[in-house]
């Protein structure tokens, strides 16, 4: 066990080196870069431009050093913890993410706990009781969740909440606290509007969640294990909680990895939408005005995020099923 | 005698939403204390919905809308309860199943939760019926699994399912539903998926622990071999309805219905005599049609579909070779470890086998499951590279051609020559093709003849097995396990080849439908004068097919002797021991439950010398008759060059 943790760490080392030089291909690949970007606005604003000046800048920013260069310089001071430097808020990274960061991983963790928090009773429940009226319900509410675009949901709710009880759901906290220093009072204010972005971000995770969790509890359900257990007169509660449901639980935790790139980029709509002070809509401007090293950074977040949940998932599976802890080797 | 279980009168209906679809009916018979009853009958009969009705474990959409099911706990006596009137999961049904009434399974794989360990799952049947804690369920565990005869019962606990052997897990099994020492077993079908070796093991287990425990078992089954050597009394149960019921040997001796005898008639027994054929339900006629007489040579035969069995298999044509595999072997790696340092292991599955198959003869291919005769039948059809040995074949010219250098080119006028039938009759046919795309889609891809000549060819097939050519335009799903078989073998013969390979043509099938597409297989190789390489495990079957049988072991043919020789003087340990776990259905013939040794028949390193097989000596075969070779390292016999 100890020995495939190590092997897992160590295997997401090159993993992460591929993606960030893929990162910083990526975003060089537009023609030219911030500056020219920044020097063709200027020229179409008619200000003059001094040579010297953009020579300046270009050696400031580094920008005039062969790619490899950049590429270097910027993951050696990514691996201390210097994101680097925005073009476009003239500050550092860090300072300019501030705050967002931590906001987004509290809304994506909460949106990620109501999804599990919603869709395991309902998927049980369905599983459970096929093709009674609750299931055909669910069935229902749950393709409605997928076929509505989240940023629609988002535009209805917004509308409603103002129309019918004349409040604001936008924001992530009332508009007093933004560029305030944390306090009790602003924790309490977030936790009061957390709400509306997590049930329109998580209502599509959710239904797909419920899907999936049904047809794994079936297929389990009918499995000949599960009328052993029956067979040695077991309460059916008992047995659905200790045998089917703990096999149907492998795709779910497989899953995690995957669900939280998922939900930080899939909230980029919304966030713009309601107007959420999350990474989302950062990176996407940064992304167009080719900030290289504010969107590099973003993207390395998420790729990082990626590859630790599934080191999770693969720790949790390895943890939870003895079939994969047990039976290595390949057949060839 | 008091009576444990007594059924009268049951009727188990599934309720659908436009319609109620009888299961079960009138079905009545009792079972004594520590008796056996069989339940027999082919799939579909409708017995496993009996055992599911007295177990309370019927599908929801099925009700018990008649008769009654009385239990008689003899730990309570005086106490009767109606299991049919008991809610299924209330909590008196829960008390009474898995603690006086227990149950085990066809599937030892799937009938245990993989996820947890056996020791889990077996103090768990124990701490649900009896008032114990954890360590004293551990001890009761240990107990049981000792009994059943566990290597290391301690260590056991902590194993989970899949790291144990079929037959190891069937003993779990077992174990499990004995803990709480019940009056009933219900045991449905627990030894179908088993080798025949590790069979007569659990039958023998079984009976021990009866006599041990002062239990009954009913006994649910299709297999009338394992009726005859463990049941005092046999139901037949047909179409959901008791046909038959008695003491086994009345009814063996003396089959009173017509379904009985007609059973009875279609399974294979000991030493059938060269003429005497099986008796299925519903018997197949071969027609031969034109364009199969055209190219057989082999007259007075063809066009003659009732031909005395006498005239079964000339062995004068049984003199050139066909096919001759010499000295093959396969070897599959396993890679254990991680990608830093792995080991890499070779285990051979197909080694040192020679081979060889006449035409117009049948040889047939005898083994336990994983002991390379599937393997061996994807090396000769070249599904698969060998990793040494010669496969030679007689083709179009005349002349033995070497098989494995040829590339894909090649070998493509060959792969016609050699056709091959699936055991699964259900996987091995595209279900979004037509009957007749899928007999004619080998000629299609071989460009035999033009599309009327495919078309008449396709017509004679089915008349060939036996099928109405109407069904042409029809979809595999639409047709049984029998019939998708004879689609099978109809497209196998489409290519008229030289050698027919069936690997278990008929394990996934019923005795009397077996006894069908075997009666068939006989009349094709006669009217046709065709060569079968037939693989099987089942020694009845070979014995009713085959002209000369191989036995295969571990990777390697052990014996091989024409079909009487066989039975009459089997040499090899492994044989011997083969032939003592088969049960025939055969009152005269049962099994010596005393001779079945465990575990050991299978492990070439534990046979006796000369026989041995481990690191120091690797034997040869030797001639020990004419015709008769045994794998053997020594002096008795003499070394012959084959």
């Amino acid at each position: 066990m100890l020995t495939y943790l190590a092997r897992r760490l160590f295997v997401m080392v090159p993993t992460l080196i591929m993606i960030s030089v893929l990162v910083f291909v990526i975003i060089q690949l537009p023609p030219g870069d911030f500056l020219s970007t920044y020097l063709n606005e200027l020229q179409a604003q008619g200000e003059a431009v001094d040579p010297a000046k953009i020579e300046f800048l270009k050696r400031q920013y580094g920008l005039d050093q062969p790619i490899y260069v950049q590429y270097v310089e910027w993951a050696w001071g990514l691996l201390h913890g210097d994101l680097g430097f925005s073009f476009e808020y003239n500050l550092p990274v860090t300072d300019v993410v501030g705050d967002r960061l931590w906001l987004s991983m509290v809304l994506n963790f909460s949106t990620v706990i109501f999804i599990y928090i919603v869709s395991f009773p309902i998927g049980i429940y369905s599983a459970t009781r096929q093709y009674s009226w609750g299931d055909y319900g669910f069935t229902l509410l749950g393709f409605l969740g997928l076929a509505m675009p989240n940023f629609l949901f988002a535009l209805i709710l917004l509308y409603y909440a103002n129309v019918i009880f004349g409040t604001s759901i936008g924001g992530l906290m009332d508009p007093e606290f933004i560029n305030q220093g944390w306090s009790f009072a602003k924790i309490m204010s977030v936790a009061e509007h957390l709400w509306a972005p997590v049930v329109v971000i998580g209502t599509s995770g959710t239904a797909s969640m419920i899907r999936r969790l049904r047809a794994n509890l079936l297929d389990e359900l009918s499995k000949q294990y599960v009328v052993t257990a029956h067979a040695k007169g077991l309460s059916p509660t008992k047995v659905l909680f200790k045998y089917p449901l703990r096999m149907a639980l492998n795709p779910f935790i497989a899953d995690i990895g995957n669900i939280l790139p998922q939900v930080v980029s899939g909230s980029v709509l919304v966030s713009v939408v309601m107007s959420l002070p999350t990474t989302g809509p950062m990176l996407l401007a940064a992304l167009q005005s080719q900030d290289m090293y504010l969107a590099g950074s973003f993207l390395m977040f998420l790729a990082l995020l990626t590859v630790v949940g599934m080191f999770i998932s693969d720790v949790l599976l390895a943890w939870l099923d003895p079939r994969i802890r047990l039976q290595g080797g390949v057949m060839k | 005698m008091t009576d444990i279980l007594r059924i009268k009168d049951l009727k188990v209906e599934f309720v659908l939403p436009h319609m109620r679809v009888k299961a079960v009916e009138n079905v009545s018979f009792r079972i004594g204390a520590q008796e056996t009853v069989a339940l027999v009958g082919e799939s579909g009969s409708g017995k496993s919905t009996i055992s599911q009705a007295i177990m309370g474990l019927l599908p929801k959409s099925a009700q018990i809308t008649k008769g009654s099911i009385i239990f008689a706990d003899p730990k309570k006596p005086g106490t009767r309860v109606d299991l049919a009137m008991l809610d299924r999961s209330g909590a008196e049904m829960r008390a009474i199943r898995g603690g006086r009434i227990s149950m085990i399974f066809q599937e030892p794989m799937s009938s245990l939760s993989p996820l947890h360990t056996i020791g889990d799952q077996i103090c768990e049947a124990v701490r649900l019926h009896r008032k114990v804690g954890r360590a004293e369920a551990n001890e009761l565990a240990i107990e049981m699994l000792t009994l059943i005869g566990f290597p290391q019962p301690k260590r056991a606990l902590k194993t989970y399912p899949f790291e144990l052997s079929g037959g190891l897990r069937q003993r779990a099994m077992i174990a499990m539903a004995m803990v709480c020492r019940p009056a009933l077993l219900v045991a449905d079908e627990p030894t179908t998926a088993l080798d025949v070796t590790i069979q007569a093991q659990i039958l023998r287990l079984i009976k021990e622990v009866q006599s041990e425990l002062q239990m009954s078992v009913l006994l649910i089954t299709h297999d009338l071999g394992v009726v005859a050597n463990m049941a005092d009394r046999m139901v037949v149960v047909y179409d959901g309805r008791v046909v038959e019921a008695g003491k086994t040997d009345d009814v063996f001796i003396n089959p009173g219905h017509a379904y009985t005898r007609s059973l009875l008639a279609a399974v294979p027994h000991f030493n059938m005599g060269p003429d005497e054929r099986l008796r299925p339900l519903r018997e197949i006629k071969p027609k031969t049609g034109s364009l199969f007489s055209e190219s057989n040579q082999t007259d007075g035969t063809r066009d003659a579909p009732e031909i005395p069995p006498s005239l079964a298999l000339h062995p004068a044509m049984a003199s050139e070779p066909v096919l001759a595999v010499r000295h093959l072997s396969k070897s599959f790696s396993t890679r254990k470890g991680n990608w830093i340092k792995s080991e890499e292991r070779l285990v051979p599955a197909v080694d040192d086998v020679s081979i060889t198959v006449n035409r117009g003869e049948c040889v047939g291919l005898v083994g336990e499951s994983g002991c390379g005769k599937t393997t061996l039948s994807k090396l000769i059809m070249r599904a698969m590279e060998p990793d040494t040995g010669s496969i030679l074949f007689r083709g179009e010219s005349g002349q033995m051609t070497e098989l494995t250098g040829l590339d894909e080119d090649q070998l493509n006028p060959y792969r016609k020559r050699i056709q091959f039938v699936f055991q699964d009759p259900f996987g091995s046919l595209n279900p979004r093709m037509t009957v007749q795309d899928i007999i004619a889609e080998p000629m299609i891809i071989h460009g035999v003849g033009d599309s009327a000549y495919r078309k008449q060819m396709v017509l004679e097939l089915m008349d060939l097995v036996g099928l109405d050519p109407r069904f042409l335009s029809r979809y595999p799903h639409s047709f049984s396990g029998g019939q998708r078989q004879r689609i099978g073998i109809a497209r196998a013969l489409s290519l008229k080849p030289d050698l027919l390979i069936f690997d278990e043509p008929t394990s996934a099938l019923d005795v009397s439908v077996q006894a069908q597409i075997l009666n068939l297989l006989k009349d094709l190789q006669r009217n046709l004068n065709l060569t079968y390489l037939f693989i099987s495990h089942n020694l009845a079957v070979v014995d009713y097919i085959a002209d000369r049988i191989a036995v295969m072991c571990a990777g390697r043919i052990v014996e091989s002797a024409p079909r009487e020789q066989l039975f009459k003087n089997p040499v090899h340990p492994y044989t011997q021991a083969l032939l003592n776990a088969v049960p025939f259905a055969d009152l005269d013939h049962l099994l010596d439950f005393d001779k079945i040794v465990d575990g050991k028949a299978s492990d070439p390193a534990r046979w006796p010398a000369p026989f041995t097989i481990n690191d120091t000596s690797a034997p040869k075969m030797m001639q020990f008759a004419e015709d008769h070779f045994v794998r053997a390292e020594r002096a008795d016999f003499t070394e012959v060059a084959i």
